[in-house]
């Protein structure tokens, strides 16, 4: 077995669930999860925690979730955090789920695009709107470069001093990407953007207005429309201006920064039943056509389905019950309340004589 | 999966649409607006904000605006993005009612 490649990869990871996405409903999964005695493991192909509640709505406002009569979203995701916190679930970011696969013994094969291999006696798939996914530059022939001379993050210190780098985008991961490699040394500069218009937070905005009256970042108006190389080397980006000029924008790096999008991605591959592109589940369960495998949240489809947080929070707590079922089947799972058993208070590690909100770990 | 701009749109332009769109999805034409359907992610938002009711998710749109689904993946290839609103088009108000406009588009 010393040569077969699979003794290479890491070794698999046993969970209970295997939460795919964390956005709010699948925090709040974990915390459910968690009063019931189910362990999570939590894989989500962006970066960082939260879901589109960050990547789409961090500074804007919710205003219907209950007892909450305002938030942002950054601030719903950093009060889930805080909320689940008691149960340490893993967090697998920057990763995708790729293979979900029924084993012989009643669990599920995960396998995520970084290798990561899980075994799961259960599978919540709350991957809401899809997998968010790099934008990308529609310019043919462009991705040959990816990872090379194309990245679509920042690619670091060493990879960008004495170089001349190009950056296109407008928000916080371009402002930041070209501070940095003003920092690093890099030979030039150069932000590509439709408008002079950038958003990122105050402090950042003032550093990249400092750098552009040094003359340290270069900003072009424009639209990127194609590119320009020479053999296996990428030369230049060739951009339209906003005075309606062609030009080419000399290059050593090309950083992609536009943000995310979502995508299906690989859920629609494994075999469950969907409907409009969405998972079809009961609402007693939220179980998918596949027994073991539940979905919530923006992901699936059932009469009457809205796609709110606050329902999400609602089929979290249903399909948790459903999972703790699975995971402990000679167990009955009688209701609980937070506020009065002894159990659910050590499982969050809160003293009921001196109530309190739990300890971070 | 992705929402539609109808004909209806053609003309009139209100832009409201682009001002909601989470992912900056709308792509602006002379005198129509249309979907990315590589961006957009369904959620809807959008639908309301018409004065006109052009937007529909792909599935709902009727049978003669079919080809309308096409319409707005090829336009938005070629068009800008736009994620601000801006005034409607001046004769908007004139032919917002009317049907049959496809060949008012221009591309």
């Amino acid at each position: 077995m010393a040569d077969s490649p699979a003794a290479a990869l890491p070794v698999p990871i046993e969970t209970d669930a295997l939460i795919v996405g964390a956005g709010p409903v699948a925090l709040f999964a974990v915390f459910e999860l968690g009063l019931l005695e189910v362990g999570a493991q939590v894989v989500d192909s962006l970066p960082f925690v939260g879901g589109q509640c960050i990547e789409l709505y961090a500074d804007k406002p919710i205003y219907d979730i209950p007892a909450l009569p305002f938030a942002t979203g950054a601030e719903l995701i950093e009060r889930l955090q805080r909320q689940i916190a008691p149960f340490a679930a893993g967090f697998h970011l920057g990763q995708q789920v790729n293979e979900v696969a029924l084993r012989e013994d009643g669990r599920f094969d995960v396998a995520t695009d970084a290798g990561q291999r899980f075994v799961a006696k259960a599978v919540v798939i709350a991957a809401g709107v899809g997998s968010f996914q790099p934008r990308r530059l529609k310019i043919e022939g462009l991705d040959a470069w990816r990872e090379r001379q194309l990245f679509h993050r920042d690619p670091g210190p060493e990879a960008t001093a004495g170089r001349r780098v190009v950056i296109v985008g407008n928000g916080e991961a371009a402002v930041t990407a070209a501070l940095d490699a003003v920092e690093a040394g890099a030979a030039s500069v150069t932000v590509v953007h439709r408008r002079d218009d950038f958003d990122a937070p105050t402090p950042l905005l003032l550093r990249f207005q400092s750098a552009r009256t040094n003359g340290r970042i270069e900003i072009v108006t424009a639209q990127p429309s194609g590119l320009q190389s020479e053999g296996e080397v990428l030369k230049g980006l060739v951009v339209d201006g906003s005075d309606d000029r062609t030009r080419t924008l000399a290059l050593d790096l090309l950083l992609v920064l536009l943000g995310w999008s979502p995508k299906l991605g690989p859920i629609a591959q494994w075999g469950l039943a969907l409907a409009r592109k969405q998972l079809i589940v009961d609402t007693e369960r939220f179980e998918t056509s596949t027994r073991g495998i539940h979905a919530i949240g923006d992901a699936v489809t059932y009469p009457g389905k809205q796609k709110l947080i606050v329902s999400g929070f609602h089929e979290a707590t249903l399909a948790a019950y459903a999972v703790a079922e699975r995971v402990h089947p000679d167990r009955a799972q009688p209701l609980l309340y937070t506020t009065t058993s002894p159990k659910l208070h050590k499982l969050l590690g809160v003293d009921p004589a001196n109530p309190s909100p739990p300890a971070l770990p | 999966m992705t929402h539609v701009v109808l004909e209806s749109c053609i003309r009139c332009k209100y832009t409201d649409c682009v001002d909601v769109c989470p992912v900056d999805c709308f792509r602006e034409g002379p005198n129509f607006l249309t979907i990315d359907p590589d961006e957009c992610i369904d959620c809807a938002v959008c639908i309301p904000e018409c004065p006109v009711n052009a937007i529909v998710p792909e599935e709902d749109v009727p049978g003669d605006q079919q080809h309308m689904t096409k319409l707005n993946a090829e336009l938005a290839k070629g068009w800008p993005s736009i994620t601000r609103r801006k005034a409607p088009l001046p004769d908007a108000e004139e032919w917002k009612d009317r049907t049959g406009k496809l060949d008012q588009l221009i591309r």
